[in-house]
């Protein structure tokens, strides 16, 4: 990845250039990894159907203290 | 004149927070305008609000605004109980608090906005939850820029999470030092070299480090890093930093405090006696709000809590927090916030005019003060002389419990075990001369079944 850095940090929060540049190396295969995980949930579902899995995430869910969420997965963008 | 009250927020250009007779208010300023219609338009702020994730707030009128030249509207969040800081956070908690930030962030993308701080400092425990303080921390998302709190979030949730993970709980205290969280490069000199085949700690933090000291003599504008992070990328991101996080954790319970209670002086009647006693005299000062001092894992803080009293319990045992914290949890109590303290040095007031991050005793006082099994800690093992002791406490409460532990308490025996006998005025007489400088006692019981004895005292004003 080619990346021409020069000039003006004007933004409110100065995320620094190296910040931003791992950044944009990592959200590249990260993005990637993210749709892959999301195909083979899909697929997984799909070969699983309902079953006993969505009792077990609540559950899990309720023993994350502080980790309760996640309703809200990237799944709802695609 | 009343600008920058809250003088935590004044380096943000969309707003700031001010206090009017008793009420706290929040200007939305102009640059902020189209930001702010977004989040209430697009339906993120009714969905944060629906989900516990922000403060609520109302819409005001006529209050002036206290700069009109930049002001867009006035609006009034929801009281927060108390702000605690990160530094005050046990592991579990301050794990809570970065799964909520990622959590916002993601909502905020859903929605078209992105989350533009990631700092610890905008999240509070309120009424158990992990809530967003500052509502005015969303921007409009532009397809293709990075996110531009990523640094912030590794430095301020990450590091500290990762150093506690794979060091010591207590090098929380670090984020005392680095008012903007951990420097990642200082985080990852102090980190084990096997975070390093722990894939996101690599990425986010090692690499992260070695990529800002790279290129830290360069600088970048918005134009050069537009169209370089698409949305998957992001989401890809922050599901990244969310599985790092969780893959995290602390042993708890095998600290010094955690089995305190088995181990105590106490008959199991004598506890529930001193139980009594206590609520009592709760029952009698009826507070609007408690702080419970060495409260290990909060069970007498409960007997305030469970009465709907706000109650803080504070203990020096990140441990024992970290339990208390778990309680809370489980049984989704609203009145009870635990936060690690160490009374014999308290937090500071921290950051620009030591005024961003307030000291303890300036989030005070309090009506009611809990002090049970406390005292001979401050007195005999950190020699604080009890006029002293009597003087913190009378400027931290109006009313005070507190329980008096005497020499020939095995406890105290222990604690005088390694070292000289100094303390001649740990007696009853001292203890209670040493007091009535500062407060009135109203009522004095002794624990039936142990030599303790508790007061309940009034500070003289």
């Amino acid at each position: 990845m080619k990346i021409s850095v020069l000039l003006r940090p004007l933004m409110y929060l100065d995320p620094g250039t190296g910040s931003f540049i791992i950044q944009m190396i990592l959200a590249g295969f990260l993005g990637i990894a993210v749709a892959v995980k999301i195909y083979w949930k899909k697929i997984v579902a799909f070969i699983k159907r309902d079953k006993t899995g969505k009792v077990q995430d609540e559950l899990d869910n309720l023993d994350e203290y502080g980790g309760e969420q996640d309703s809200e997965s990237p799944e709802k963008k695609g | 004149m009343e600008r920058n009250l809250q003088s935590a927020s004044f380096r943000d250009p969309s707003g700031f927070l001010f206090d009017r007779a008793g009420h706290l208010y929040r200007q939305v300023n102009q640059s902020y305008r189209k930001h702010f219609d977004y989040m209430i338009d697009s339906g993120l702020y009714d969905a944060l609000v629906a989900q516990r994730l922000i403060v609520p707030h109302k819409k005001v009128e006529g209050v002036d605004f206290p700069d009109p030249e930049s002001a867009y509207k006035v609006i009034e969040p929801e009281i927060v109980d108390f702000i605690s800081y990160p530094y005050e956070w046990s592991f579990l908690q301050l794990r809570g608090a970065a799964l909520t930030t990622l959590r916002l962030a993601r909502v905020a993308l859903d929605h078209g906005m992105i989350l533009k701080d990631a700092s610890a400092y905008n999240l509070q425990f309120h009424e158990g939850h992990w809530t967003l303080i500052d509502t005015l921390s969303f921007e409009i998302y532009e397809e293709g820029l990075p996110w531009v709190a990523y640094k912030q979030f590794c430095q301020h949730f990450l590091a500290p999470l990762a150093l506690m993970a794979y060091r010591d709980q207590r090098v929380n205290l670090m984020s005392r030092l680095f008012i903007d969280g951990i420097p990642l490069g200082l985080a990852a000199g102090l980190l084990p070299p096997r975070t390093k085949v722990n894939f996101g700690l690599l990425t986010h933090i090692h690499l992260h480090a070695r990529s800002q000291k790279r290129y830290a003599d360069r600088a970048v504008s918005k134009q050069q890093v537009k169209g370089k992070v698409s949305q998957q990328g992001l989401f890809g991101l922050l599901d990244s930093l969310r599985n790092t996080v969780k893959g995290l954790s602390v042993r708890i319970g095998n600290t010094a405090w955690a089995n305190y209670y088995g181990e105590t002086n106490y008959s199991a009647e004598a506890f529930e006696e001193k139980k009594a006693i206590v609520s009592a005299f709760i029952d009698r000062v009826k507070p609007g709000r408690v702080w419970d001092l060495g409260a290990n894992t909060g069970e007498f803080s409960r007997l305030a809590s469970e009465k709907g009293i706000f109650t803080i319990a504070f203990d020096v045992d990140p441990g024992a927090v970290s339990q208390n914290y778990i309680r809370v949890r489980k049984e989704g109590e609203k009145n009870l916030l635990p936060l690690v303290m160490d009374l014999t040095n308290p937090s500071p007031g921290l950051g620009w005019g030591h005024a961003e991050r307030e000291s303890l005793m300036a989030r005070g006082p309090v009506p009611l003060v809990l002090a049970l099994a406390l005292i001979h800690h401050m007195a005999i093992s950190n020699n604080v002389p009890l006029r002293k002791l009597a003087e913190f406490f009378s400027q931290v409460c109006e009313y005070l419990v507190i329980e008096f532990v005497p020499k020939s308490d095995s406890q105290v025996q222990r604690l005088l075990q390694s070292r000289e006998d100094i303390f001649e005025d740990y007696s009853i007489s001292g203890f209670e001369a040493a007091f009535q400088e500062y407060f009135s006692i109203i009522e004095k019981k002794a624990v039936i079944g142990s030599e303790r004895i508790l007061y309940l005292m009034e500070t003289i004003r």
